[in-house]
């Protein structure tokens, strides 16, 4: 990629990020909202939704709990132990917005610090962002977006399209389903019994495990810096594999026969790494790492 | 007309009026048309957003106009202007005074300059300490660090209407642009010493990315309080 080009790439994404993101700004203050003061006890508030409703999160600190019933119905239930914070909250059409905002005296402290539990129908899209406290999602089904900033992000029983950005936040998947796209600067990256099809985690210098299954479709891109990348995998999983750490070392248990798919690639001469198929090589994974070690281990 | 010359143009233009080559060009390439969309959509973005937002201090401004310029980022129709550059009429300078798209902007040139940078050195030459070659160059602070130091402390600073950033946010951001930084040096050193090492250099340009994305979230989250 030459510099016009990367700057042209780059260009492209900030600047339409920009105009989202003012875009999202304008409308926020031109919307016709409930806003409820700030309150230490809990408050709840109920909106009837249809079939897959959108339900978008803003908070900047506090813990964000999602969770899934059979209603057609959105529960947005909150406390502001601090009472500095306020919650706007709006229903149109089929989507939900939730948005709590530090009081006049403009802090953005403990005292602005929010707590949400909300309950949405098991197929909703959502849409997380927060700066810290954690984000847990129980039982979701649908298209997710989570950003935040140190945050940690625990997702468990969910299915469809997750695409996370969080700085330095761990993120937790347990039986998730469906794509993952995750990036972080120094957050973890746990996938414990994933049934994904299509994984891209990138962390700088997070760990980063995979503890499933591969999908015979499924393609698993897993890189990092430093840290430690590891790969769980049982004796009837069916996956290419090419494996590289430039500075760190790879440890693998796995007897991997060559590639015999795909064109033949020579073996890197900067750092340690390999390719190899395992039974018929459906699955597609790449391990890669700067200086990290990248285990490819066998589950007991 | 080529891509460039566009580009060009499109910077240096302080209406809404194209010249004539221009709008040719941008009939016959979709790129250039994508990004003229993207550079008015901030335009108009801007001017709707009204007076009434934060601007970040003078010294920011002025410090990161002369060193766009240092860099050849930004042409002499600007410079030429006698007034202030935070004061400069409808040119597009005022759209950068708006926080979200300041972020924005700063992504773009830090990517950029550490791009251009990068590819002028390699791989006819080692690549050179970024520091070093800082030193050398410029006696004008970095936008780089400009940006870092008024991001790192614009959340303490009593502005009016601006909330103050929670300080586990700030030491986060702070934690993780060293953590990035370290990296940026370590693979700079890599590439230095192997200057055909293909992965080293994806590496490089991926560090450098991760960079411009952390800066311009800092930026927003700063400017926002957490919010947006």
């Amino acid at each position: 990629m030459n510099a016009t080009s990367y700057l042209r790439a780059a260009s492209t994404a900030r600047t339409r990020n920009a105009v989202r993101a003012g875009a999202l700004g304008a409308a926020m203050a031109g919307f016709i909202l409930a806003a409820s003061p700030a309150h230490a006890d809990r408050v709840e508030k109920h909106f009837a939704v249809q079939n897959k409703p959108k339900i978008t999160v803003r908070n900047s600190s506090g813990r964000i709990q999602v969770k899934a019933w059979t209603k057609s119905e959105v529960l947005v239930a909150w406390t502001n132990a601090g009472g500095k914070s306020v919650v706007e909250t709006e229903l149109a059409g089929n989507r939900v917005e939730v948005a709590a905002q530090a009081g006049e005296d403009g802090n953005s402290t403990d005292g602005s610090k929010t707590d949400f539990e909300i309950t949405v129908p098991v197929e909703s899209e959502l849409s997380v962002r927060t700066d810290s406290g954690n984000v847990t999602v129980d039982s979701v089904h649908g298209d997710m977006t989570f950003d935040t900033v140190g945050a940690n992000l625990q997702l468990t029983d969910v299915n469809g399209y997750m695409v996370v950005k969080t700085i330095d936040g761990s993120l937790v998947c347990n039986r998730c389903s469906g794509k993952l796209e995750a990036n972080s600067i120094s957050g973890n990256v746990q996938m414990i019994q994933p049934s994904l099809d299509s994984v891209r985690v990138q962390t700088s210098s997070g760990n980063i495990l995979f503890d499933g299954s591969f999908s015979s479709r499924g393609i698993y891109i897993m890189k990092n810096f430093s840290g430690t990348i590891e790969v769980h995998f049982s004796s009837s999983d069916s996956f290419d594999v090419a494996a590289n750490s430039l500075k760190g070392d790879v440890i693998n248990q796995a007897s991997f026969k060559p590639d015999t798919h795909g064109t033949p690639r020579p073996a890197s001469k900067w750092g340690h790494g390999f390719f190899g198929t395992m039974n018929e090589g459906h699955a597609k994974v790449e391990l890669s790492s700067f200086s990290g070690t990248i285990k490819i281990l066998k589950r007991d | 007309m080529v891509c460039e010359q566009f580009e060009r143009i499109l910077e240096q233009q302080d209406d809404d009026t194209l010249p004539k080559p221009a709008l040719d060009h941008l009939e016959t390439c979709e790129a250039c048309r994508a990004l003229s969309a993207d550079f008015y959509a901030i335009h108009d973005m801007a001017l709707e957003l009204g007076a009434e937002g934060i601007a970040p201090p003078e010294r920011v401004w002025i410090s990161l106009r002369n060193q766009l310029e240092a860099e050849g980022l930004i042409y002499g129709d600007l410079q030429a202007a006698p007034q202030p550059v935070y004061n400069s009429g409808p040119g597009w300078w005022t759209v950068f005074q708006r926080p979200a798209v300041a972020g924005a902007f700063l992504g773009i040139v830090l990517a950029a300059a550490s791009a251009v940078s990068y590819l002028s050195n390699f791989p006819q030459t080692a690549v050179q300490s970024e520091a070093t070659l800082q030193q050398e160059t410029s006696s004008v602070p970095s936008a780089d660090s400009v940006f870092k130091e008024e991001v790192l402390t614009v959340g303490n600073d009593s502005i009016p209407g601006l909330q103050r950033q929670d300080t586990a946010v700030s030491d986060s951001i702070r934690r993780n642009l060293q953590i990035v930084d370290n990296f940026i040096a370590i693979c700079e050193k890599n590439v230095r010493e192997q200057p055909d090492n293909q992965m080293a250099r994806e590496y490089l340009y991926g560090a450098y990315q991760q960079k411009a994305e952390l800066l311009a979230t800092a930026m927003n989250r700063s400017m926002t309080g957490g919010l947006q």
